[in-house]
This record gives structure tokens, sequence and C-alpha cells, in this order.
């Protein structure tokens, strides 16, 4: 059975290569105020007319393709079941996204919205990535019981 | 759905695993599939039918509930 869409199943560790640094470098650029120098920039004729400095923006893709690789790379065995799981796993993250969203916007006011909205960008994939890996657990748990 | 591959596998003496590699899926996916919690595809069924030179209906068939 033919499974499209998904990366390599190296990915997954890409992935994490990826994500860990580039959380470390977000929290830091939120809360720390910590910036790379060299990512700089001058003016940008037509989009921005004072220096902006890409740190941010680096940490926000290098999070955002961290998570695909980590959420959609292959499984050892990718088989038709392990398919509708993660069918299942990414309908439940829908869900849980948007109820946490609601939440925040009941309870979050002013500002402090931004960073709601900040972390609503990977809530989907963090919460599919834990729900999808749950399910495969408990799979691999109930034949090793046999 | 019902299915008899636990005593299929049993008759050939295959193991979960012996299974699973044959049609090309996981132990995990063998085991749903034998405690009925997950009902495979067509693809799937007679890819098992073909393994145990059976007819799909000798290995799967309907409840009432179904």
């Amino acid at each position: 059975m033919k499974t499209n869409w998904l990366f390599p199943h190296r990915y997954r560790l890409i992935g994490w290569l990826l994500f860990v640094p580039a959380v470390l470098l977000g929290l830091a650029c939120m809360y720390a105020e910590f910036q790379l120098e060299f990512l700089t920039v001058g003016k940008l004729k037509g989009i921005v007319d004072w220096p902006v400095n890409l740190t941010d923006e680096l940490a926000t893709l290098g999070v955002m393709t961290g998570l695909l690789f980590i959420a959609f790379a292959r499984e050892r065995v990718e088989d038709e079941m392990i398919s509708q799981l993660r069918l299942e796993s990414l309908q439940w993250a829908v869900y849980l996204n948007y109820l946490i969203l609601g939440v925040a916007v009941l309870l979050v006011h002013g500002d402090k919205f931004i960073d709601v909205l900040i972390y609503n960008l990977f809530t989907v994939l963090i919460v599919f990535i834990i729900r999808f890996r749950l399910l495969l657990r408990k799979q691999e748990r109930e034949v090793l019981a046999l | 759905m019902k299915n008899r591959i636990k005593v299929a596998r049993a008759e050939r003496d295959f193991s979960q695993a012996d299974l699973a590699e044959r049609i090309g899926v996981s132990r995990q996916t063998i085991n749903s599939i034998e405690t009925g919690r997950y009902v495979p595809s067509t693809v799937l069924a007679l890819k098992m039918a073909a393994v145990f030179e059976k007819p799909v209906e000798q290995l799967f068939q309907l409840e009432e509930t179904d």
C-alpha cells in the first residue's frame, strides 16, 4: 500500500536536530531579546525602511520545519493501519488545538494574545506528534504483552 | 467482523512477525487485526488470503452487528 506525502524515515532525526536549537533560539529571542547580529539586514527596498533582525524569523522557520519533519517522517514500516492512526491523530490534534485556542481567546486579552498566537503556530503539530507517538507506543505494548 | 487469522497462522506455524513480513505490514497491524481492533483493507485481506491459500471468506466473516 503506497502512502504518499511523507518524508523518508531519517527525517525524524533531522527534524529533532532542527527543532531543539530553533526552540532554544526562539525562546531566547522572545524572553531575553537575544539577537544574532549577523542576521541584521539593512533596508529592504519596498518591504521595510529600517534595519531588521531576522533571528526570530530564523527560529520560527526552524521550529516549523523541524516539527513538520518529525510529524511526517515515514515510520520504519509504514502500513495502512499506521496511516489510519496518523489521520486520527491529526483530527484529534486539530480539535484539541482549537479547544486550547478557544479557551485562550476567552482568558487572554490585550498584548499577551500575541504570545498565544505565536505558540498557536506550533500547537497543532506538537499535539499531533504527542498523540501519534502515544498511540504507536500503546500498540507496541499490546504486542509485547502477548 | 470476525476473523480466523490466528487459527490460520497456527495451522501454518507462522508467528505474527512471519505473517507481517510476508504481506509487508508491521507486527502491530497483524496483532490489531487478530484482536478485531483494526479492519484491514480489501488489498490486505486478499494478500492474507493469498499467503494462507484460502478464500477471503474463510479468514474473515461478517457479524450480525456489521
